[in-house]
């Protein structure tokens, strides 16, 4: 699997000498339902701004998430999901995310983000508004983009 | 003879009616079931949010987002209508479609210009009846609505209402208030009133109050304020689709609480019509064997 290669994977695995000490309790809810409650070793978040990584015993933490990977490890297995904005919550070793979507990586449609990708480049935004829908469009086709062609 | 063989016939009928309506309930009873687990795991997210909202509250911060401004007077108003794609539903689309017809017929002598979007074909072809045309129809929402689906409406309603081409949107819907209680609203979705997305009552009875003894300090990503504005709009998108589910649950209830009394009126008829039957068939005995007792008198 490319977890191996994956640059920023190195940083990660600190933990797994000793795994089973502590874990995150990882839970990601949509609207419809929740999708993940499980325990993990870590995990790393979409922030608006960038990926942040989540080990047990992190400070208190409220964010706003981008568009982007969420991956949470357990042992040497890695569970990608693909956010779809939204809010993070992070307190006593519990994560919550609340997303509109979470799709698993493996489902991503490449073909589908990539022609959102072409279409919205071709738009011209006209006004503040439509130019606020252009922009997250596009991070969002980005962002689907570059999760699926992430798993090699 | 022919009395009681025309009874007989009807008496089959009915139970054949009553095969169908028993079935119906029986189908209405299982996704009700579904519908009630999906707005139950639906909750979780709604409570999560809220728990956000209190946390991000407690650092007190002037909450603006345009919309939660809402605006004087109102020119343009926007009715969703929720109706169901099927009838057979007791009052439950009349209901709706009454609660939605008084608020559009109230706006337009107010001096505001409604425009109406109906779900479901009931809705639909009610107002095609009272020659109202809406601006949108959908009849994608069935016992199962997605919220992708929905998000698409929301979005569609925030540009709506950001661009000033509706000053107010409203949903007419069936509340889902407990499994013996539903009620047909209009509740104002736009503006938005206020964060606290504890306005409508939980599915299941009331959810522990969100009060912890000693707050965290948390670390806001980028600050509490913006993260509180880009709330708005979920929660808006929450509202709606919490609408929705409600909708789908009540419809289901209504449904099968309506085969139920069919079902009821049926087995009722059914017997009524046995008992008539029995005595034309007695009547009709008593009559051939006077018949026979007579001739058989005359010949001696």
């Amino acid at each position: 699997m490319a977890k191996s290669i994956d640059p920023d994977f190195a940083g990660e695995s600190k933990g797994s000498s000793k795994p089973g000490d502590k874990r995150i309790h990882l839970v990601v809810v949509t609207p419809e339902r929740t999708v993940l409650d499980t325990l993990v070793d870590f995990v790393a978040i979409p922030l608006f701004d960038g990926e942040a990584g989540i080990l047990p015993g992190r400070a208190p933490l409220i964010g706003r998430l981008g568009f982007g990977e969420l991956r949470g490890r357990v042992g040497d297995t890695v569970d990608r999901y693909f956010v779809d904005g939204g809010f993070a919550q992070i307190r006593d070793d519990s994560a919550t995310i609340l997303t509109a979507r979470a799709i698993p990586a493996k489902d991503v449609d490449v073909a589908a983000a990539e022609e959102d990708l072409r279409a919205l480049e071709s738009t011209k935004a006209t006004t503040e508004l439509a130019s606020a829908d252009r922009d997250r469009g596009l991070a969002r086709a980005r962002g689907l983009i570059r999760i699926a062609r992430n798993k090699g | 003879m022919a009395k009681a063989r025309a009874i007989i016939k009807r008496r089959k009928a009915i139970e054949n009616i009553r095969k169908i309506t028993r079935t119906m309930e029986l189908i209405a009873t299982n996704r009700f079931k579904k519908a009630l687990n999906r707005a139950t795991e639906a909750a979780a997210y709604t409570r999560k949010i809220a728990e956000l909202v209190a946390e991000l509250g407690r650092t007190d911060q002037e909450v603006s987002h345009p919309l939660l401004i809402a605006r004087e007077p109102v020119a343009r108003s926007l009715i969703l209508v929720l109706t169901s794609n099927r009838g057979l539903a007791g009052g439950y689309n009349s209901n709706v479609l009454r609660a939605a017809t008084g608020r559009y017929l109230d706006d337009q002598t107010g001096g505001i210009e409604p425009k109406l979007e109906v779900a479901g074909k009931r809705g639909i072809g009610y107002y095609r009846f009272r020659k109202i045309t809406p601006q949108e129809t959908y009849t994608q929402f069935e016992d199962k609505p997605q919220y992708s689906e929905v998000e698409v409406l929301a979005d569609r309603y925030i540009r709506m209402y950001l661009t000033g081409a509706i000053d107010r949107l409203d949903v007419a819907y069936t509340e889902f208030i407990s499994s013996s209680r539903q009620a047909a609203v209009v509740r104002t979705l736009l503006p938005v009133s206020g964060l606290d997305l504890g306005s409508q009552p939980a599915a299941k009875g009331a959810e522990p109050a969100l009060e912890k003894a000693e707050p965290l300090a948390y670390e806001f990503l980028p600050d509490a304020r913006s993260i509180l504005e880009e709330i708005v709009p979920v929660s808006l998108k929450v509202r709606l689709f919490k609408c929705f589910l409600d909708a789908a649950v009540s419809e289901q209830i209504a449904r099968m609480v309506a085969m139920g009394g069919a079902t009821k009126n049926a087995d009722d008829l059914a017997k009524s019509l046995s008992r008539q039957y029995n005595r034309a068939r007695q009547n009709q005995i008593t009559r051939d064997l006077a018949d026979i007792v007579g001739a058989a008198a005359a010949l001696e």
